[in-house]
């Protein structure tokens, strides 16, 4: 056979030789080198590595991160958490002695809130005085031993009374407060709190109507020679007006693009009037019912106007009429004939002079035409009917006149500055605050990663229970729909049955968006299994409830000695409801949906794992699961090892999808933020910065195990 | 061989097809054969006769249609534990089917503890015996992706030893390799036959069917057409179309 060996030979001599290695591939960019030394470590290593990102993390996190930031950016403002309010218990220390008199068997927390029972509620002062001064936050009273200032929400009772003109005020107040509001200015000793904030408006000086002073404060001109008095101040307005492209117009609203780029959204309750253009059109009576045809002349008229002209140049330029008319038949003419006076055209028409007429005019009403019509009430006018230009002309727009009642912050030419709230601040100290009430959650952000924590651990958390729960699901079904020989099942028709019902659930949920199948966890199939209660058969029931009865025997002997509880197992439920929570609803959604993906990959692992391999095994003696145990699945795991991993960190990112059912993942938290700030850019930048984080660290990990786990030669 | 009087294997009448999607292929049309404890078999017969069918058959890999295959006094058809016949027969494959996620001491350690329930040390003990036998005791902790063909090969054979098997059928056990490692896969299968193994050999290595085989056995469109002691078959032969295939191998 010479042709053969020849063959075999050029072969050989073109191949390596058999023993030489074949070389490693080149590593090429750092991160790739990263990953081949990070690959290379002992597991110990790695495993430690992870801990100390997570040590890092929680450093992040921590309050002396943002001791850092605050004394970086030298300002309390950054911080994310004062962007919110604060919140402080303030009053005196107290130091609670007391006498416990409870029963036995109570809980800790129970003893310890029947010892503060009487400390909870702190004191009740009752004190009556004379009204200085209200504020919406607080109230100032002068009484016996001197001005007082009370916090309104300190205030328990409150009663009032007239005498002299005066109001005397009794309150029963407790002394501790709470302060909210947000913070200004820390510093070791002091916290300024602005508990109600500033409130001002600006507008043009022309449009001041009238100023009248309604009530002054003098100022201590001892103190400050120069200072001035503070005058409360009653402004009345004129309204607005606005010019510019009407976009809609409706009986509430009317919207309009300014001339300068803006738009505005005005009620027409605070309107009081608007011009748009209005067009008339009436008909001769003759005209309506005439049939126009060849060589025919239709005669129109309208009013020498600026809008008229305007809105004939645009018809023309729109290319709805054409001068002449043109008709399948021939030709026929339009005649446009100009009037300067409203009157003459409408008697024109009437009189059959004109066919038809137009008047166009600024206003909502065309009043002449209106007086026109009621002084003849003989004309014969067809079709006379007004129509308001909807959208796209010109409009001017003025609001009604209205008041503002404040301090008139700053005044020049043209514009002038009315406070109308002034702006609170409490003054705390340090050592006065009895408790800190934290407002974390909804602030997630990236300088307040704190906030971010639950979210994130939420979105762990599921991620890594729906996927175990998928690769339980994928490997299942996956192995089902591995077609192989007939060793696999003794019965042809299981065979079948298994691998059409896994191939079903394989393409119906491939094609189904995992939105879909997420709403149908939380909105479909949790409701029924709370609605219907699973029976279970009676000779279940009984045989359950013997095996937990011997099992409770010795619990119950147990709690029966007194000298700890321990509960017992119960008794068997029977129905069984299934009652799932949002998160339980999640977790089973996203596995349902990324159990097909799974058992693909699962199936796509064990098919290219050549039969021989199989057959090699079984021939050794080894039974089919045998084999799928010991040769088949672990092969099949290295290969299926990258897609599984790439699998994860896609789960990781469509697990933001939950926040469907209401639960609070980071993807929620920021959208929570951004809804509390309206800082859009911050809150999707801090979400998406999070979710890099982690799918990054994940998919480095699964680098260096899929690197581990490659086989040498 | 004629002193032991009941063959270990006995095929009788055997018929298989198979179905493809392009049609049926009868693979084997009654092969009848019986081959006694300690004897050498050599199956030649051009691409596709059956030979590779008829050794799959023997340890079940394929069912047979009709016909009845015994291995060593069980009936293969309806047999209750088919596995424990396989155990008896150790297979030794054209692409060897070495574990690659294994090293070759684990390849030979597997299935002795799974399959024979071997304690892991007697395990080992046996695999490095086989490694040292098979002439690669340096290979122990060496990945299969890291063996020559002939290497390779040659654990595959140790990893079938290592269940004990009373008989050791080789499909074409060299027709993947160099024409260079083919001898020293060829001198541990001679080795076998000197012990005495009784041996079912797909092949068409002219030299070791003149040293070692009893009988050579040559097969067409799945039916034996001649069987003979090989110095005959190869050199004498009888029939035409065994006459027409040496013609073209040798």
């Amino acid at each position: 056979m010479p042709d053969e060996r020849t063959r075999t030979e050029q072969q050989n001599a073109s191949m390596l030789p058999p023993d030489a290695p074949i070389p490693e591939m080149e590593a090429r960019g750092p991160y790739e080198r990263f990953i081949n030394w990070a690959a290379d470590l002992p597991w110990w290593a790695i495993i430690l590595g992870v801990v100390a990102v997570i040590v890092l993390y929680s450093m992040l996190t921590s309050a002396a991160y943002r001791r850092v930031l605050r004394y970086l950016t030298d300002s309390p403002e950054t911080s994310t958490e004062n962007l919110y309010k604060a919140v402080l218990v303030v009053g005196e220390r107290v130091e609670i002695v007391g006498e416990y008199a409870g029963e036995t068997g109570d809980t800790v927390v129970t003893v310890i809130n029947q010892l503060l029972k009487n400390e909870a509620n702190p004191t009740l002062v009752s004190k009556a005085g004379f009204l200085v001064n209200e504020t919406p936050a607080r109230l100032t009273l002068q009484t016996d031993s001197g001005l007082i200032l009370l916090p309104k929400d300190n205030i328990v009772e409150e009663e009032r009374e007239e005498i002299d003109g005066k109001v005397l005020v009794r309150v029963t107040y407790t002394q501790s407060r709470t302060v909210i509001g947000t913070i200004t200015a820390i510093n070791d000793k002091t916290m300024r709190i602005r508990t109600v904030d500033e409130e001002k408006e600006t507008f043009p000086t022309s449009r001041v109507l009238s100023r009248e002073v309604v009530e002054t404060t003098p100022c201590d001109h001892e103190a400050e020679p120069d200072c001035q008095d503070t005058q409360i101040v009653t402004i009345q307005r004129r309204g607005e007006t606005f010019t510019g492209t009407l976009t809609t117009l409706s009986n509430t609203n009317l919207s309009i693009a300014l001339d300068d780029g803006g738009s505005r959204e005005l009620k027409m309750r605070d309107v009081e009037y608007f011009t748009v253009a209005a067009l008339t059109r009436a008909f001769s009576p003759d005209a309506v019912e005439r049939t126009v045809t060849d060589g025919d002349t239709v005669r129109i008229g309208y009013e020498e106007s600026d809008v008229a002209e305007d809105f004939l140049a645009s018809l023309s330029e729109k290319d709805r009429v054409r001068v002449p008319l043109v008709y399948s038949e021939g030709e026929a003419e339009v005649e446009l004939v100009r009037y300067d006076d409203v009157d003459a055209l409408l008697a024109d028409t009437a009189n059959g002079e004109l066919d038809g007429m137009l008047y166009i005019a600024p206003g909502p009403q065309h009043p002449q035409v209106d007086a026109w019509v009621e002084s003849h009430p003989d004309a014969n006018l067809a079709e006379l009917a007004t129509q308001v230009c909807q959208s796209g002309c010109r409009i001017t727009v003025k609001l009604v006149d209205d008041e503002i009642t404040g301090r008139v912050a700053a005044e020049d030419k043209d514009t002038i500055t009315v406070v109308t709230t002034e702006p609170e601040y409490a003054e705390v100290a340090q050592a006065d605050i009895l408790e800190r009430r934290k407002m974390e959650p909804g602030t997630c952000a990236l300088n307040n990663l704190r906030g971010c924590n639950a979210g994130i651990f939420l979105t762990l958390r599921v991620t890594f229970q729906a996927y175990g729960l998928a690769l339980i699901i994928g490997l299942i079904v996956g192995i089902m729909r591995v077609q192989t020989n007939p060793m696999t099942f003794r019965s042809k028709l299981m065979q079948t049955f298994f691998t059409s019902a896994s191939t079903l659930y394989v393409e119906v949920v491939r094609g189904i968006p995992l939105l879909v199948i997420l709403l149908y966890a939380g909105f479909v199939v949790s409701p029924y299994l709370r609605d219907h209660p699973i029976n279970m058969p009676d000779v279940l029931v009984v045989v359950m409830n013997a095996i937990l009865a011997v099992l409770n025997a010795p619990l119950k002997l147990w709690n029966s000695l007194g000298i700890a509880y321990i509960g017992d197992l119960g008794t068997f439920p029977d129905p069984i409801r299934v009652n799932l929570n949002d998160e339980q609803e999640a977790v089973l959604g996203l596995a349902f949906g990324y159990g097909a993906f799974v058992a693909e990959i699962f199936r796509a692992g064990i098919q290219s794992i050549s039969r021989g391999q199989m057959e090699a095994a079984r021939s050794l003696g080894m039974s089919y699961p045998q084999a799928m145990r010991y040769v088949v699945l672990p092969q099949a795991i290295r290969t299926v090892l990258p897609p599984l991993g790439n699998d994860f960190i896609a789960m990781l990112k469509d697990s933001a999808l939950i926040s469907v059912l209401a639960l609070p993942d980071l993807l929620q938290l920021g959208r929570l933020y951004i809804s509390r700030t309206f800082r859009a850019f911050e809150g999707y930048n801090s979400v998406a910065v999070l979710y890099l984080l982690m799918t990054l660290f994940l998919s480095m990990l699964v680098r260096i195990i899929e690197r581990r786990s490659r086989l040498p030669g | 061989m004629s002193e032991k009087k009941e063959p270990i294997i006995q095929v009788r009448n055997v018929h298989k097809q198979f179905h493809t999607l392009h049609g049926t292929v009868h693979a084997l049309r009654g092969v009848s054969m019986d081959v006694m404890p300690g004897e050498v078999v050599l199956i030649v017969g051009p691409s596709g006769s059956g030979k590779s069918t008829l050794l799959r058959c023997i340890n079940r890999l394929e069912a047979v249609d009709s016909g009845e295959i015994i291995v060593d006094g069980i009936p293969l058809k309806g047999a209750r534990n088919i596995n424990k016949v396989r155990a008896e027969v150790g297979m030794v494959f054209q692409q060897f089917n070495l574990f690659p996620d294994r090293t070759a001491l684990d390849n030979i350690i597997l299935a002795q503890r799974v399959v024979r329930k071997r304690s892991k040390a007697e395990a080992e003990e046996k695999a490095r015996y086989l490694l040292a036998k098979v002439g690669i005791p340096e290979k122990a902790d060496v990945y299969p992706g890291q063996l020559s063909g002939g290497q390779q090969q040659r654990v595959a054979i140790a990893r079938a030893l290592a269940m004990d098997p009373k008989i050791m059928l080789f499909d074409e056990p060299t027709s993947a390799l160099d024409p260079e490692m083919i001898k020293e896969v060829l001198d541990v299968m001679l080795e076998l036959a000197r012990e005495g193994m009784t041996m079912v050999v797909v092949s068409h290595e002219m030299g070791f069917a003149k040293a070692a085989a009893d009988r050579a056995v040559f097969m067409d469109a799945g039916q034996i057409v001649e069987e003979a002691p090989p110095e005959i078959l190869f050199e004498n032969p009888s029939h035409e179309r065994t006459k027409l295939f040496l013609s073209k191998i040798l």
